[in-house]
C-alpha cells in the first residue's frame, strides 16, 4: 500500500526482477500486481472485433435487399425448387400424370423421400400399415381411382385420422410424386396390416 | 499469509501508533459450504450420469417422476445452482473474509444463507421431479421458490456481503471483489425480471410475457446466468486461488480493470445468440451475434491473467494437483470463450443449434472449467479449513488424470454427435431432396456417441467420489479443536488523500491538452479511486449492466413491428390450455423445439418456418433449445389422434428406433379439470381475450372438447377402449388434454378468418360441434396448390 494505514509487508522473497516488470505497490492478504501493459495482439483484436462489428450492421442492416434470412430462404427455396422440378416443369395433377410418373423410377425416389419425411410413422417404412392402413394390398378406404390418392393427401380423410397435407407440402409436385410412390407400393409384397375397406379395380396401365 | 498472525505467534511488530482491532475468520461457515459442494458436485454429476443413461435407454424410465424430461432440469439446476453455487459461496466466504479484513459482517445471515440455500435445492429436487416447473432453461423452479431465492440471494447474502465490504480493514478492493460484486447484483436482476409471473395457484404460474418476449427475457435470463453464476464469480474465485496456489503475482492489473468492465457491459447484451433465426426480430439476434463477437477478447482477458500469473511457476504446475487443475480449467474457459463467440455467428448457428454441438459446449464449460476451477479450490482449502495436511496428494493427482480423461471423454463424441446430426438435418441428396428424410435417422446415427458419453461422465463422477475419499480421510485428521488465528489490523481511518494522479506521459511533447487528458485517463488512476469506494462501484456496475439491458429488452417490448399480429392466432380453449401446461410439466421441451427455422431443409421437414405473431398467448415460451426428438411448431393436424394414442402409450410401436419414453400414467391420471378456471383467470389476466362465458363455464367447455376428441378418437380406431380396467373414462384422462393442445400447435397461421371467429363462439354455446378446431385441411381449400398463403396483414419484414 502506498499509505502507511495498514501494517501489509511486501512479501520477503522478491520473486521477479524488478527491473524486468514493473510491480505495483497493490497487496491483498498477500497477492501481489503487476503493472504490465495489455498484450498487443489483445488489444488489437478487441478492437478489430469492433469494427467488424460496424461493418456486420451496415452490410446485412442497412436496407440493402436480398439479405435478410427471409430472402435468403426464398432464394435458397427458389434454387432448390430448380434444382428438383426445371425438367419437368409444373405437374398436373390427373390420372395420366400419376400413373406416368408412378412407372418412372428416378422421379419416383422423389416421392419415396417424400413418404419417408412424412408418411412412414403411420403406414410403416413399407407401406405395410400401422395407424394407418395398409397401402401394399387391393383394399383401399377413400380411394377409387388412382388420382383420389391425391385429393386424400391434399385434404386428409376420415375425420382427421388421415391429416391434410395441403399446408405441409408445398409445392403440387410433392403432391403429384408422393402420391405415384404411394400408388407404386400396392402389390409389393410387404407384410402389414390385413386389408380395409373395398376391393378396388388395379390401376390403370401406363400409357407410354 | 503475511498479515495473519496466529493466536500462538508472538504479535507482529506494527509498529503504527494507530490502534489494532482484533478479530478472527468465520471458517465455519467455509466448512459448511465445502462440504455442500462435495455433496452437491456428486448428486449433480451423478443426476447427469441418470440422465445419460435413460436418454440411451428410455425404456427404464420405469416412473414419470424419472423421465428425461423431468430428470435433465434437476441435473442441470444441481449443478449450475447446487454445486457451483456452493462452490461460489464457499470461495466468497473464504477470499472476502481476507480480502477485506474483516469477518463477515453477521455469522446470523451467513447460517441463513447456507441452510436457505440448501432448502431451496431440495425444494428444486422434490418439485422438478413432480413436474412443477416454468419450463424455462435454469429458471424452471417455480414462484414460491424463486420468491425464497431472491430473499436468500439478495437479503442474506447480499447484505452480508455488502455489509462486509463497508466494514472492512483493507482500503482498496482487489480485483476477486469487483468479480463478486458483479455477480451479486446482475443474478438478483436477472432472477427478478426473468421470474416475473401471475400465479394459478402454488405450484403453477403463468409469466407476464408471452411468446418472443417471454424468449427474448429467457435467453438475456439464460445466458447471463451463464455470465454472472458460472463465469464472474469463478473468474474471481481465480484471482483469488490461483495466484495464492502460485504464489505468484497477477499478470497484468491493468488488463483486469479493461476485461472486468468490458466482460461486465458486453456479456449482457449476447443473449439473443440463443435465438438465431427464431421469430425473434432480426435486429436484435444481429446485436446478439456482434456483442459475442466483441466478447471474446474480454473473456480472454480473464484467460490470460489466469496463465500469465504462472509464468515462473510452471515447475510448481507438474507436482501440485491444484495447479493441475487451475491450469486445465483456465484452458477450458478459453477454449469454451472462443467457441462461444464462433457458435454466436449465424451461419454457425444454424448448423450446431438444436444439436449435442451445443451441449459439448456447455460441458467444456461446466465439467472443465466450473469443475476443475472448483476442485483446485477444495484442494488448496481442504489442508487450512482442517488445519491438517491433505490426506492424499496422490489421490488429488489421480482425480485430475481421471477427471480430464472423463471430459475428453464426453465431450469428444458429443462434439462429433452434434455435427453428425446438425449436418444429417440439413443433406440433400444431388436431386435436391432430403438425405435423412427420417428424422429418427439422425438419432440412431448417434446414439453409440451417447454411449460413449456416459463411459467419460462415469469417470467424472468417479473423480469426484475420489475427491470425497480424500475430503473424508483430511476431515479426519482435523485437529480437536480448530485453531482460531486472531487477526490484527487497524480500522480504515478517514481522511483518506489518494496519492496524487499520475502525469500524462505525454507531457512536452507537441499534444493537445486533450491527448494528454486522455493519456491521464489510460493510466487508469480513477479506477484506483472507485476500488475504494464500495458504494460507488456497484452502483457503476449496476448502471452498466441495466443500460445494457435497456438497450436491448425495451426496443423488444417497444416495438410493435417486432411482432406482427396475425389475426387468425386465438387464445387456447380451456383444455388446450391445461393440455399446454402438462406439455410443460412433462418437460418436452427438453427434447423437442417449436420453432421451425427459416431454412429450406427446416420446412422440408416440418413445414412453414415460424411467425412471431404465432406466439402470442404462449405463457412460457416452448421454443426449446435441443432437438432429440423433431420440431414440434406445425404438429397441430399433422398425425390422428389414434396415431398420438399409439405414439404416448409406446413410442416405438409407430416409430422404430425412437428414444422417447413411454407415458403410460397419462392414461390412468384424470385431468384435474377443477383446476382449469384459475388457469384461465391467470392467463385472462395477461391479456387472452377470453369472453365472459367462457370463462364463467371454462370446465364444462373442457368436457366437452375432451368428449368431442374421444369421439374422432374411436372413429378413428373403434378398438380404443372408452373406460380402462380402473373405471377411469378415457374423456377423462390426462392423454386427452395433452392431444387437444397437440392437435391446436402451429394451426393457427393456416385457420380462414372466418372460421378463426366462429370457432369459440360454437364451444360457448357448448355445443359439440363436429369441426375440429382449426382444421388446416378445411380452412384453407381455397388456397393454390402448392402454395400455403400467409394470412392477410403478415408481413415478414421486422427491421426497423
Amino acid at each position: 500500500m502506498s499509505v502507511t494505514s495498514d501494517p501489509v509487508e511486501q512479501p520477503a522473497e522478491q520473486l521477479v526482477d524488478p527491473q524486468e516488470e514493473l510491480l505495483t505497490d497493490h497487496s491483498y492478504d498477500g497477492i501481489q500486481e503487476y503493472d504490465n501493459p495489455l498484450p498487443g495482439w489483445w488489444t488489437w483484436l478487441f478492437i478489430g472485433s469492433f469494427f467488424f462489428s460496424i461493418f456486420y450492421v451496415v452490410y446485412f442492416h442497412m436496407g440493402a435487399t436480398g439479405r435478410t434470412i427471409q430472402d435468403q430462404y426464398d432464394q435458397q427455396a427458389a434454387r432448390i425448387f430448380e434444382l428438383r422440378f426445371a425438367e419437368i416443369g409444373e405437374l398436373k395433377l390427373d390420372e395420366a400424370t400419376i400413373v406416368q410418373y408412378m412407372n418412372d423410377p428416378k422421379w419416383l425416389s422423389v416421392g419415396k423421400v417424400i413418404y419417408k419425411t412424412n408418411c412412414v410413422s403411420c403406414h410403416g417404412p413399407e407401406g405395410g400399415g400401422l395407424v394407418g392402413p395398409n397401402l401394399t394390398d387391393d383394399h383401399w378406404k377413400n380411394v377409387r381411382k388412382i388420382e383420389d390418392i391425391a385429393t386424400v393427401i391434399q385434404d386428409g380423410a376420415a375425420n382427421g385420422a388421415m391429416p391434410a397435407w395441403r399446408n405441409r407440402l408445398s409445392h403440387v409436385n410433392q403432391i403429384v410424386l408422393s402420391a405415384a410412390y404411394v400408388a407404386s407400393l400396392r402389390g409389393n409384397g410387404a407384410t402389414g396390416k390385413s386389408p380395409e375397406g373395398d376391393l378396388i379395380p388395379p390401376w390403370p396401365e401406363s400409357k407410354q | 499469509m503475511h498479515d495473519e498472525t496466529s493466536s500462538g505467534a508472538a504479535a507482529k511488530s506494527a509498529s503504527s501508533s494507530t490502534q489494532l482491532d482484533s478479530f478472527s475468520y468465520d471458517d465455519h461457515i467455509v466448512r459448511l459450504f465445502a462440504l455442500a459442494t462435495l455433496i452437491w458436485g456428486l448428486v449433480g454429476t451423478l443426476a447427469g450420469l441418470i440422465v445419460a443413461i435413460i436418454l440411451v435407454m428410455p425404456q427404464w424410465t420405469f416412473m414419470e417422476y424419472i423421465s428425461f424430461g423431468r430428470l435433465r432440469p434437476l441435473h442441470t439446476n444441481a449443478a449450475i445452482f447446487a454445486f457451483a453455487g456452493n462452490a461460489i459461496f464457499a470461495a466468497v466466504y473464504y477470499s472476502t473474509q481476507r480480502l477485506c479484513k474483516a469477518r463477515m459482517w453477521s455469522d446470523l445471515l451467513s447460517h441463513l444463507h447456507f441452510w436457505g440455500w440448501q432448502l431451496i435445492i431440495v425444494a428444486a429436487a422434490i418439485t422438478l421431479p413432480l413436474g412443477i416447473t416454468q419450463s424455462k432453461e435454469y429458471a424452471e423452479l417455480e414462484w414460491p421458490i424463486d420468491i425464497a431465492i431472491a430473499l436468500v440471494w439478495v437479503g442474506f447474502f447480499g447484505v452480508n456481503f455488502f455489509m462486509t465490504l463497508i466494514k472492512r480493514r483493507e482500503r482498496h478492493m482487489y480485483v476477486a471483489l469487483w468479480f463478486y460484486i458483479a455477480t451479486i447484483v446482475t443474478v438478483a436482476l436477472l432472477h427478478v425480471f426473468n421470474n416475473l409471473v401471475v400465479p394459478a395457484g402454488w405450484f403453477k404460474s403463468y409469466p407476464i410475457y408471452a411468446g418472443v418476449q417471454d424468449a427474448m427475457m429467457q435467453w438475456w435470463y439464460g445466458h447471463n446466468a451463464v455470465a454472472f453464476f458460472l463465469t464472474t464469480p469463478f473468474l474471481g474465485l481465480m484471482y483469488y486461488f490461483l495466484p495464492k496456489a502460485a504464489e505468484r503475482p497477477v499478470f497484468s492489473y491493468k488488463l483486469s480493470i479493461i476485461h472486468f468492465w468490458s466482460l461486465v457491459f458486453i456479456y449482457i447484451w449476447a443473449g439473443p445468440h440463443h435465438l438465431h433465426y427464431t421469430a425473434l426480430a432480426a435486429w436484435a439476434s444481429s446485436l446478439g451475434m456482434i456483442f459475442s463477437l466483441m466478447l471474446w477478447m474480454p473473456s480472454w482477458g480473464g484467460m490470460i491473467n489466469g496463465l500469465l500469473t504462472l509464468r515462473g511457476a510452471w515447475h510448481k504446475v507438474a507436482v501440485d494437483p491444484v495447479l493441475k487443475f487451475f491450469v486445465v480449467g483456465v484452458t477450458f474457459y478459453g477454449m469454451s470463450t472462443f467457441e462461444g463467440p464462433m457458435l454466436a455467428i449465424k451461419s454457425v448457428n444454424a448448423l450446431s443449434h438444436y444439436t449435442d454441438w451445443t451441449i459439448a459446449h456447455v460441458h467444456s464449460g461446466a465439467l472443465g472449467w466450473n469443475g476443475f476451477m472448483t476442485f483446485g479450490m477444495l484442494y488448496w482449502m481442504l489442508p487450512r479449513i482442517f488445519q491438517t495436511k491433505l490426506w492424499s496428494t496422490k489421490l488429488a493427482t489421480w482425480h485430475f488424470w481421471i477427471g480430464t480423461l472423463g471430459i475428453l471423454l464426453y465431450i469428444i463424441p458429443i462434439y462429433v454427435a452434434g455435427l453428425t446430426q446438425g449436418l444429417m438435418w440439413r443433406a440433400f441428396d444431388p436431386a435436391g431432396n432430403l438425405a435423412y428424410p427420417e428424422f429418427v435417422e439422425t438419432i440412431t446415427s448417434i446414439v453409440p456417441m451417447w454411449w460413449t458419453r456416459v463411459g467419460g461422465g462415469t469417470l467424472y463422477v468417479a473423480g469426484i467420489v475420489m475427491m470425497a475419499v480424500n475430503y473424508f480421510m483430511t476431515w479426519r485428521n482435523r485437529p480437536g479443536t480448530y485453531d482460531v488465528p486472531i487477526v490484527k489490523a487497524p480500522p480504515l481511518s478517514g481522511g483518506y488523500v489518494d496519492p496524487p494522479g499520475p502525469e500524462s506521459r505525454l507531457k512536452g511533447k507537441p499534444v493537445t491538452d486533450f491527448a494528454n487528458s486522455l493519456d491521464v485517463w489510460e493510466q487508469a488512476r480513477w479506477h484506483r479511486v472507485w476500488e475504494r469506494l464500495p458504494v460507488k462501484f456497484t452502483v457503476w456496475v449496476t448502471i452498466v449492466v441495466i443500460v445494457a439491458s435497456a438497450f436491448e429488452l425495451i426496443p423488444t417490448f417497444m416495438i410493435r413491428s417486432n411482432v406482427p399480429t396475425i389475426e387468425t392466432v386465438k387464445p387456447y380453449t380451456p383444455l388446450e390450455l391445461i393440455g399446454r401446461d402438462l406439455y410443460v410439466a412433462e418437460g418436452c421441451y427438453n427434447c423437442h423445439s417449436q420453432m421451425i427455422r427459416p431454412l429450406f431443409a427446416e420446412t422440408e421437414r416440418y413445414g412453414e418456418y415460424s411467425k412471431p405473431g404465432e406466439f402470442v398467448y404462449d405463457r412460457p415460451f416452448q421454443w426449446g433449445s435441443r432437438r432429440i426428438g423433431p420440431d414440434l411448431a406445425r404438429i397441430g393436424g399433422k398425425y390422428s389422434h389414434a396415431w398420438h394414442y399409439e405414439h404416448f402409450k409406446e413410442p416405438t410401436s409407430v416409430n422404430l428406433g425412437s428414444v422417447m419414453p413411454a407415458y403410460p400414467h397419462l392414461y390412468t391420471r384424470e385431468l384435474n379439470f377443477g383446476s382449469i378456471p384459475a388457469r384461465m383467470q391467470a392467463v385472462a389476466a395477461l391479456g387472452a381475450e377470453y369472453t365472459p362465458t367462457e370463462l364463467a363455464n371454462s370446465e364444462e367447455l373442457a368436457h366437452v372438447q375432451a368428449r368431442q376428441i374421444v369421439k374422432e378418437l374411436l372413429e378413428q380406431d373403434p378398438t380404443i377402449p372408452q373406460v380402462d380396467e380402473n373405471g377411469v373414462k378415457l374423456a377423462d384422462t390426462q392423454l386427452i388434454a395433452l392431444i387437444a393442445y397437440i392437435q391446436r400447435v402451429g394451426t393457427d397461421y393456416f385457420a380462414s378468418p372466418e372460421d378463426a371467429a366462429a370457432e369459440p363462439a360454437a364451444e360457448g354455446e357448448g355445443e359439440a360441434g363436429d369441426q375440429e378446431p382449426a382444421d388446416p385441411a378445411v380452412e384453407a381449400a381455397d388456397d393454390p396448390v402448392g402454395n400455403a398463403v400467409p394470412p392477410a396483414n403478415q408481413s415478414n419484414e421486422e427491421d426497423q
